[in-house]
This record gives C-alpha cells, sequence and structure tokens, in this order.
C-alpha cells in the first residue's frame, strides 16, 4: 500500500512538506556518533568553565581586584551525578525493561525499571543541582556577565548529557536492519 | 571500487598538508600545546577499529550491532568532539592564539579524515561478499 500523493493528500496540513529524511539502516550508527559528540560537547562546555576560572587574572588596570568567584568542587557534583546517572542507565538490559512474556520473570522486569528510575533521577538530580549551583552561587551574587558563565556552562554540560543518554536509549531500542516504529 | 594509485598519492598528499598545519600552528607562536590536538586526531579511529572486531563475528544473519560495537562508536566520537574542542577551549583562555586553534583544527580535521577515507577505501574490497 502506498502513500497518496501530496497535492490531494487530505491529511496534510502545510504547503511545503517536511523534507524526507530517511537515515534508513543507518539510524543506530548517526544516533550513537550524536550522543558520543553530545557527551563530549557537554563536558567540554564544563571544562571551558573550570580552565577559564583557572586562569581568571584581575584586571589589567584594577590589579588590586582579584576575580570575585571560581570554580569550586560545588560545580563538579551536578556534572558527577549526571554521569552517574547515565552510567546507571545505561548498564540496563533493555530487554528486560519491555517485559516480553517469558523473557525474564516480573520481578527482574520490576528492578530493571527501578534502575531505570534511579538512572533519571540521578539525571534530573543532577540538572536540579546545576540550576540551583547558577542561581545561589552567580545570579544571587550579582556578578557580572564573565562570571555567571561558569554558572550556564554548568547547565548547559548537565543538559547535554541528558540529551545524549536520551539519543543514545533511542539509537539502541532502534534495530538497525529494520524500519519499524521507535519505541522508547 | 578499488582504491587507484591517484587516490592514495592524494591521500598522502592531504595527511601531509594537514601535519604541516599543525606543525606550524606550533611553530609559528612558539607554543608546542596543539601538538595534543595531532595525536587526538590520530588516536580517533583507533577505538572504532579495535571494538569493531570485538562483537561483530557471532552475528550472520541479523546484523543488530553489538553493545562493544557501539561503545567503540561512541568513544570514537568523543575523541573526535576532544579534538576540536580542546584547542577552543585553550583559546577560550588564551592559552594559545586563535590562529594556532583554527591551523591545528584545520590540518587535524585533515589528518581525521584522510584516516578515514584510507579505512572506508580499503575495507570495500573485502567487503564484496557479506553485503
Amino acid at each position: 500500500m502506498s502513500l497518496p500523493r501530496s497535492n490531494y493528500d487530505p491529511r496534510r496540513v502545510c504547503l511545503n512538506p517536511f523534507p524526507n529524511v530517511n537515515l534508513g539502516k543507518h539510524r543506530r550508527t548517526v544516533g550513537i556518533y550524536l550522543a558520543g559528540a553530545l557527551f563530549a560537547l557537554a563536558n567540554w562546555t564544563f571544562l571551558d568553565a573550570a580552565i577559564l576560572s583557572a586562569h581568571a587574572h584581575p584586571p589589567y588596570d584594577e590589579p588590586q581586584i582579584p576575580p570575585p568567584v571560581h570554580v569550586t568542587f560545588v560545580d563538579w557534583i551536578p556534572g558527577i551525578c549526571s554521569l552517574l546517572g547515565m552510567l546507571v542507565v545505561n548498564m540496563i538490559d533493555k530487554d528486560r525493561i519491555r517485559g516480553d512474556e517469558g523473557f525474564g520473570d516480573s520481578r527482574a522486569v520490576w528492578r530493571a525499571r527501578l534502575f531505570l528510575f534511579i538512572g533519571f533521577a540521578l539525571m534530573a538530580g543532577g540538572l536540579a543541582g546545576s540550576v540551583t549551583v547558577l542561581v545561589l552561587k552567580y545570579i544571587l551574587g550579582g556578578y557580572t556577565e564573565q562570571y555567571t558563565y561558569y554558572g550556564y556552562a554548568n547547565v548547559s554540560q548537565n543538559v547535554a548529557m541528558m540529551l545524549s543518554a536520551v539519543f543514545l536509549w533511542i539509537a539502541q531500542s532502534a534495530s538497525s536492519e529494520y524500519d519499524y516504529n521507535l519505541t522508547l | 571500487m578499488a582504491a587507484g594509485l591517484k587516490t592514495v598519492i592524494l591521500l598522502s598528499f592531504v595527511l601531509a598538508v594537514g601535519f604541516l598545519l599543525i606543525i606550524l600552528s606550533c611553530a609559528l607562536w612558539a607554543n608546542w600545546l596543539p601538538l595534543l590536538v595531532a595525536l587526538t586526531f590520530v588516536l580517533a579511529p583507533l577505538p572504532n577499529a579495535i571494538f569493531s572486531q570485538c562483537g561483530g563475528d557471532e552475528f550472520s544473519a541479523s546484523y543488530e550491532g553489538s553493545g562493544p560495537e557501539d561503545l567503540g562508536r561512541f568513544i570514537t566520537a568523543i575523541i573526535v568532539v576532544t579534538g576540536f574542542a580542546f584547542p577552543l577551549v585553550l583559546t577560550h583562555s588564551e592559552v594559545i592564539t586563535s590562529g594556532a586553534c583554527a591551523m591545528s583544527i584545520v590540518g587535524g580535521g585533515l589528518v581525521y579524515g584522510t584516516i578515514s577515507a584510507y579505512t572506508a577505501a580499503f575495507k570495500q574490497n573485502t567487503d564484496d561478499y557479506d553485503s
């Protein structure tokens, strides 16, 4: 059965159709590369803020005023939390979660879902923690944009790590041979 | 399509140009940190190559892709992005200049592209019977 032609398809709303990007059997590979790139981007954003903070010097015309705030261990904690969450999520056997009948006993399915919950809770905790650090340490301190960048980099790190975990999950659930529907 | 002699020569030339750019980016500003970028881009195809030998032999008909192969691709993507991000981070902190950053990124990209092209060109000769 083929799709009806676009110029008299009654389900179409817009005039210009969305371009048909068909990755096909490369969907899994592209997803995994993208997840790896996002993960590295996340960590390098935060490392950029940390290196900037380590190299921060007083302004050249006022050498007495030191930089008011630096990246400390508190800033590293949300990132570490997200990393732990990502490790937990990726160690789960995906077949166990779906709970197909006869495949695994129900307690294992329940435990697998509990682990998934814990993993995503760790990642959400990391994200919430980074927003907390941004607000409490940087925005309430009233620093200039040069220093609030450290807080925004921290939030970006956690958002990107969460996206990376989601992409990795979706990519690994997509079978590389058949183009059936994608289930999360 | 077998990799002809001209392809090999062209790829070698591009590789040499890439290394030249990286060495120039270090020498012109007397800061040898961008050499680490070259090292990163040379190491980048390694996880892919190692892990692709791990799980591929067990699956004959259903080519679902295996865990170790995915891990290899993940690590390769991490190293490639590190190769691009490391000079940018150093430039942001003014450890190297932006000219050195741009040259080392372009040179590193050329090196990685050449290595990938070599692997792709020579892999096609052996995979003719599988797909």
